[in-house]
């Protein structure tokens, strides 16, 4: 059996499984403690079930997320070595940011050589002011890690722990290794105690097979090895969603997932089984990351959202959340009243929700029936309008090819799949608005927790073979050899899945889930003059987010 | 955290699917470090910095500007499609005022390229500033349009293209053409009968420095736009000035080029030369976009600047404030004296042109009528090495009727001629014509 669980804002799933059966699922409130919300949702699912049963367990999480939004990061200093471009006190993050002299080029050739004695000053500063963490990052580091690693090797002894930016993506973007470098730095204590607290209680239910931790990405990690970058198990609730939703329901041709909550509804594109990637990272809080996600946008109008006439008789749906529905003792309507009024949810106080609709109602100049079916009609068009714009903004991402700009692959979603509590309810009026088929799979109230318990582990490696300079490089593995001119494509594919493949086993793949698919891969000749000087090969191969082989479901 | 604090369009599109042939400076590889460079910057992740993304051009586009021989498939690939492409998509940015200023980072170039195409001239087959120009022209109704070239070589196509229209001020600078290709560029080059003085060529000595561009600029370049008051102004940004590059002999560096970016102010810039791919493009263009959107630009430089920019000789200096002066008595000063022509005159000149990269050889004779209602009509006739023998007939935007007559009669007598294709191009009423 396969236990997944999904913390999410107000509610926590957990959903148990045997093959393709979802044998139980519960649902509790999110509590203010992480862990004893935890404990709780186990103890419920776990109840008479033998704990030897569960072979392998997964969690969404929003420890990472609450910790960076609410602030609550480790106090973290940073030394940085840039180089000329933009003046990089304008990525001044945490209490305690250096620059200091050095500097590489885009090849990663020496520019300007590390200033040992103004690193030792930096680290020294950072220290007086009683941080303990840091976070080491250069400027085209991805290129060549020697002046990260000669930089942690000078000052590690003075610190507990040192984050280093070139393992954290192979991706090219200073700025972002610098703040994701920065929360997995400052995320490191906090994350080490959460993972500590929860082996402890699985141990302690007698819970051993494999545990995982959910990314952004839609893939898991396991738990023990995700301190050494906690930032990536941060923003996986709209993963899981999506994940759910391939795992209940396959999502084939294009398939627009919309999973409508209480306060937001997330929205996404699958193609063929496949939820698009953003290509440079997820915003997390304030900051813009490396880390890989799949592509999601959260529209502030759920099933709890304010509905408001506006005096020219126009319905807003959203984005604010003023406390529960009227129908359990709020004082807004909602969208969840309309439904309450119409019948379609036999839950809580239908004589207050039906009065909260009257009153809109006499706003518009119908009855309490006829306002509840025009807030489901606004709500639906709301989620349509942000869908579409949502879908525009995937299809207007630039591309640098002659051969993408003539066969644009442009996404126009088929057909639409939705999750989430009242999905059932909503869908006919989300149907007409978008004008596109909907389906909503079973156990659509627990998507998520279901797509936590199956997702496979996934990894990624960018390599950069410079053969000019003699070198290939794999940053996200700590790798650099030394090459020769004769290096090909073919020796850096065959590199490049061996990588993939150890460090997807060491975060926790198993050996019947290693799908490698190459993601981008370019080879250019490199020119002197009118001397060809060597080869630059560019490859990103990944193993793709993807369901679990025991998750057998005959779809 | 950064911000922009002017909203500027990036148009980046390096074709790394496209090159002249494998070892020309025009390949692959050319914007590959550029690319990595402001990946790396973050650039794009500044709010204020919008990247959109490339579209193909149709021929319809191209039509405005050219008279492609025998057609516009014959002499375009999809790359120069999309190059010119990714110009319009700038212009839409700024004019639909979704960006203050814009940036096409686009490739191949196309200043070298002329009206008649018979072929690639200079890396160029498609003026993609002209192009560009004659799209805003027709869709956004603007007439006044002033053209900066600060690329190395002399825009000799773009110069060819507007030497006889008086609404577009085409201001080039570049090393003196005594000593780099295409060898013209000189300052008794001043436009057409009906466009005197709106050609300007600032021919700058080998070796020239920050100081000699910034100072040609303000002296000369700013004076001038601010008499000629355009709608929009144009940067055709080459980048071979750089004491980097390997094919010219300029002495400029990435903070002069962002110092003269600020200064200028373009509307939009478009990439043109620039071939010194690794230790030159990457922090120019950098530099470029940064000072587009009105970000502090003193942090970039090249890594080796401190070891190799060498400030400007003094020799250099005291040539160019001379240039300077002379062109400042031709141009500001009244200085030169517009030659008279009577109403109506047809004046002929004869041209041969070469096309080095394909290596054709042309032979243009022009017919313009003097007039000055309107930018005037004219006719040229080409007989090119490939056996192409054509005529093309230009009528201006908003054409007066006699110049309109003339232009027509033209093109029925071509019709009736030896030639193998007669164009018309009347952009007044937006057709363009083949027989
Ligand atoms: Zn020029
Ligand atoms: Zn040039
Ligand atoms: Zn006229």
């Amino acid at each position: 059996m396969i236990l997944g669980l999904d913390v999410g804002g107000t509610q926590t799933d957990t959903v148990l499984i045997d093959g393709d059966r979802i044998l139980k699922a519960t649902k509790i409130p999110t509590g203010d403690n992480l862990l004893l919300t935890l404990r709780t949702a186990l103890d419920g699912i776990l109840s008479g079930v033998e704990p030897e049963q569960i072979e392998r367990m997964a969690f969404s999480t929003t420890l990472a997320t609450n910790a960076i939004v609410e602030d609550r990061l480790g106090r973290t200093g940073m030394i940085i070595s840039a180089g000329p471009g933009i003046d990089p006190a304008c990525f001044s993050v945490g209490p305690s940011f250096h620059v200091v002299e050095g500097c590489l080029d885009h090849q990663g050739f020496e520019a300007v050589p590390l200033d040992k004695s103004s690193v030792m000053e930096a680290a020294e500063k950072i220290q007086e002011e009683g941080i303990n963490t840091i976070g080491v990052v250069g400027k085209f580091s991805v290129r060549n890690a020697a002046h990260e690693l000669q930089i942690s090797d000078w000052v590690k002894g003075l610190f507990s722990h040192v984050a280093m930016g070139h393992s954290v993506s192979g991706g090219l973007n200073f700025p972002r290794r610098i703040f994701t470098t920065y929360l997995n730095a400052s995320l490191h204590e906090l994350h080490t105690a959460f993972s500590g607290a929860l082996t402890h209680i699985l141990d302690e239910k007698n819970l051993h097979g494999p545990r995982y931790l959910l990314k952004p990405d839609g893939g898991t990690i396991d738990l023990m090895r995700s301190a050494g970058s906690p930032a990536r198990t941060a923003q996986s609730g709209p993963a899981a969603s999506v994940m759910g939703a391939l795992a209940l329901d396959g999502c084939r041709g294009a398939t627009l997932v919309l999973d409508v909550g209480g306060t937001t509804t997330d929205m996404s594109v699958v193609l063929d089984g496949m939820p698009r990637l953003n290509p440079h990272g997820v915003k997390l809080g304030l900051y813009k990351t490396l880390i890989r996600s799949i592509i999601t946008h959260s529209l502030g109008t759920g099933g709890d959202s304010v509905v408001q006439v506006k005096t020219n008789g126009k319905m807003t749906v959203g984005p604010l959340r003023k406390g529960p529905p009227v129908a359990f003792g709020g004082a807004v309507a909602t969208p969840t009243d309309a439904l309450v009024t119409l019948g379609l949810l036999a839950l809580g106080n239908k004589v207050a929700a039906k009065a909260a609709m009257e009153e809109l109602g006499s706003a518009l100049g119908c009855n309490a029936e006829a306002a509840a079916e025009r807030v489901l009609q606004q709500m639906a068009e709301t989620i349509a309008q942000s869908a579409r714009a949502f879908v525009y903004d995937i299809n207007a991402q630039p591309v640098y090819t002659i051969h993408q700009v003539l066969n644009e692959e442009k996404i126009v979603p088929a057909s639409v799949l939705i999750v989430g509590g009242p999905a059932p309810h909503i869908a006919p009026y989300v149907e007409k608005a978008l004008g596109l088929p909907c389906r909503v799979p079973p156990h659509y109230d627990v998507a998520n927790a279901v797509g936590a318990a199956v997702a496979r582990v996934t990894a990624q490696v960018t390599l950069q073979a410079d053969t000019e300079r003699g070198t290939v490089i794999i940053p996200e593995a700590g790798e650099e050899h030394k090459t020769d001119r004769r290096f090909d494509m073919d020796q850096a594919i065959a590199m490049a899945r061996k990588t993939l493949c150890r460090q997807a086993m060491t975060i926790g793949a198993e050996d019947n889930s290693l799908e490698t698919v190459i993601t981008e891969k370019q080879v250019f000749n490199m020119m002197r003059g009118y001397r060809t000087v060597g080869r630059n090969i560019r490859l990103k191969m990944s193993i793709t987010p993807g369901l679990i082989p025991q998750w057998k479901r005959s779809l | 955290m950064i911000s922009a604090p002017r909203k500027t369009g990036l148009v980046f599109f390096p074709a790394f699917d496209w090159a002249i042939s494998p070892e020309h400076p025009e390949r692959e590889e050319r914007l590959l470090y550029t690319q990595d460079q402001v990946m790396e910057e973050g650039l794009l992740d500044i709010p204020g910095i919008v990247e959109y993304r490339v579209r193909p051009a149709a021929y319809e586009d191209i039509q405005r500007a050219h008279f492609c021989v025998p057609d516009e498939a014959a002499v375009t690939t999809k790359s120069h499609l999309i190059s010119a492409g990714g110009c319009l998509v700038a212009a839409d940015a700024v004019l639909k005022g979704e960006v203050e200023s814009a940036f096409a980072l686009v490739r191949p170039p196309g200043h070298h390229a002329m009206r008649v195409v018979h072929g690639n001239r200079g890396f160029c087959n498609i003026n993609i500033e002209a192009v560009m120009i004659e799209y805003i022209r027709t869709h956004y109704g603007i007439r006044k349009v002033a053209i900066v070239d600060t690329d190395c070589h002399h825009g000799d196509g773009t110069q060819d293209i507007y030497w006889h229209d008086p609404n577009t001020l085409f201001i080039s600078i570049h090393q003196d053409g005594r000593t780099l290709y295409p060898g013209s560029g000189f300052p008794n080059e001043s436009g057409g009968p009906n466009a005197q003085g709106k050609t300007v060529n600032i021919p700058l000595p080998p070796q020239t420095g920050e100081k000699g561009f910034l100072y040609a600029l303000d002296e000369l370049v700013m004076p001038l736009l601010e008499e000629f008051g355009p709608e929009i102004v144009i940067n055709s940004a080459g980048q071979d000035n750089h004491f980097n590059d390997p094919i010219t002999n300029m002495n400029f560096s990435a903070r002069g080029y962002a110092v003269l970016n600020k200064r200028l102010k373009p509307d939009i810039a478009v990439l043109e030369g620039g071939y010194a791919i690794e230790n030159a493009l990457p922090y120019v263009n950098v530099g470029i976009i940064m000072a587009m959107a009105g970000l502090d630009t003193s942090f970039v430089k090249e890594p080796n600047y401190e070891k190799d920019y060498r400030p400007q000789s003094r020799d250099v200096t005291l040539n160019i404030e001379q240039l300077v002066e002379t062109l400042k008595d031709l141009f500001l000063w009244g200085g030169l004296k517009k030659k008279p022509y009577d109403e109506g005159q047809i004046l002929e000149r004869k041209r041969d042109i070469f096309y080095d990269t394909d290596g054709i050889q042309e032979r243009q004779n022009e017919k313009i009528r003097c007039c000055s209602h309107c930018a005037g009509a004219f006719s040229i006739s080409s007989t090119a090495s490939t056996g192409q023998h054509i005529m093309g007939v230009h009528i201006p935007m908003e054409a007066c009727p006699a110049c309109r007559k003339t232009a027509l009669n033209w093109f029925q007598t071509g019709r009736k001629g030896a030639f193998k294709h007669v164009y018309l191009q009347d952009r007044d009423r937006g057709v363009y014509d083949v027989v």
